[in-house]
């Protein structure tokens, strides 16, 4: 578990802002509900996760049916990532228990907003159990008093 | 007319075991009870009907089906819930199933569940561990070596399960092994179901769920994703908090 410790106002406005960040893009992703995949793309949603610490920002993301050579995390500006693998076979709607679709999928894609500055240019990236492991260190805009 | 009502569809027998599956962390509880479905060729026997339950059917082969169905055979009933049941409804659900189990004289009821644990891809082994209704229901568990939870949070369908069932004196369990908080985890679901055969000599093969288990993790995605709304509506992350021991 992380310790955070106030330090300044600014910590505290920061936090505020973190936090008001978060709810923010659970509603937006209320509000542009939409199917887990897209069969035009041939693609599946993965479930993704994120934790902002201190001094990084963690983004995984389950990618199962993948292999590691086949991971590609890009990002597509300063606080967005485009994570995708292709799967190890295809899968078709059948196989995922439905049939009045038709269709087959054969990579997982998602994207990702990062809701704090970041150094793109410095993530880290793991791949354990079939979960993609993204670091980024977080960006110190300011300078802070010492306590 | 209770706002809850169980309708069997067969002759249930007495004093049964019960298990209870329903979606929490890891969607452990949820493919451990479709496991156990498919190996002992459960067969539905009862299912819940209520205004109280979201709008919602379950088709299978083309009829539908209540969302919150009782699966048994002659010696086992399954309590299985197929989407996440919001906060507001946990208590009548859990209360419902509890009245109605008692009524079926049942001997013992176990939830299946998981614990989150934090970098679960870099744990190895994982743990199961137990917490009871009574100190002699929690005897029974460790005796048969199954690490006790003795201190912490609990959130969710299974806390209330064991809290009801210790005030109305039933034997009662919570089965939890770690897990993926947001994840789907079929290894933590063989891992509770490695957990129930020891505790009830209920015994499943699971090597066909650890084949599958990329597969379900795939297939449970949307599921999830439902239970982790619910889950942070109920602020399942207290599970992760440090106590304050009051004596």
């Amino acid at each position: 578990m992380s310790i955070k410790k106030r330090r300044s106002i600014m910590d505290i406005f920061e936090d505020y802002f973190e936090d008001f960040g978060k709810e923010f893009e659970r509603q937006r992703e209320r509000l542009l509900e939409t199917p887990s995949w897209n069969l035009k793309a041939s693609t599946i949603e993965p479930l993704r996760n994120m934790i902002v610490t201190p001094t990084e920002v963690v983004v995984t993301v389950d990618m199962p049916l993948t292999k590691e050579s086949s991971v590609q995390v890009k990002a597509l500006d300063e606080n967005t990532l485009e994570i995708s693998a292709r799967m190890r076979r295809k899968m078709t709607f059948k196989e995922l228990g439905i049939t009045h679709h038709k269709g087959e999928f054969r990579k997982l894609s998602c994207y990702s907003h990062v809701p704090v500055p970041v150094q793109m240019d410095k993530m880290k990236i793991s791949f354990k159990k079939g979960i993609v492991e993204v670091h980024l260190p977080r960006k110190r805009g300011r300078q802070r008093a010492k306590t | 007319m209770s706002e809850i009502n169980i309708v069997e569809r067969k002759e249930i027998p007495s004093g049964a075991v019960m298990l209870f599956g329903f979606p929490d962390v890891g969607l452990v509880g949820v493919i451990a009870a479709s496991h156990l479905v498919e190996e002992l060729g459960l067969t539905e026997v009862a299912y819940m009907d209520s205004k109280l339950l979201p709008p919602l059917i379950v088709l299978h082969e083309g009829l539908p089906h209540s969302a919150i169905r009782i699966f048994g055979n002659h010696n086992v009933m399954l309590a299985v819930s197929e989407t996440p049941i919001a906060a507001d409804i946990i208590y009548p659900v859990i209360d419902a199933l509890i009245d109605w189990g008692k009524g079926k004289k049942v001997k013992l009821m176990i939830s299946l569940s998981g614990i989150p644990v934090q970098d679960r891809q870099d744990v190895k082994e994982l743990k199961a561990f137990a917490a009871a209704s009574s100190p002699e229901m929690l005897k029974i568990v460790q005796d048969k070596g199954i690490e006790a939870l003795t201190e912490g949070y609990m959130v969710g369908p299974q806390a209330i399960m064991l809290m009801r069932c210790a005030q109305m004196g039933l034997p009662a369990t919570a089965l939890l092994a770690q897990c993926f908080l947001n994840y789907p985890d079929p290894e933590a679901a063989a891992e509770v179901l490695k957990s129930l055969a020891k505790l009830t000599g209920i015994k499943v093969d699971i090597s066909k769920l650890l084949e599958k288990g990329e597969e379900i993790r795939l297939k449970a995605r949307d599921v999830m994703k439902r239970t982790q709304e619910e889950m942070s509506k109920m602020k399942k992350t207290q599970e992760y908090d440090i106590p304050v021991y009051v004596s």
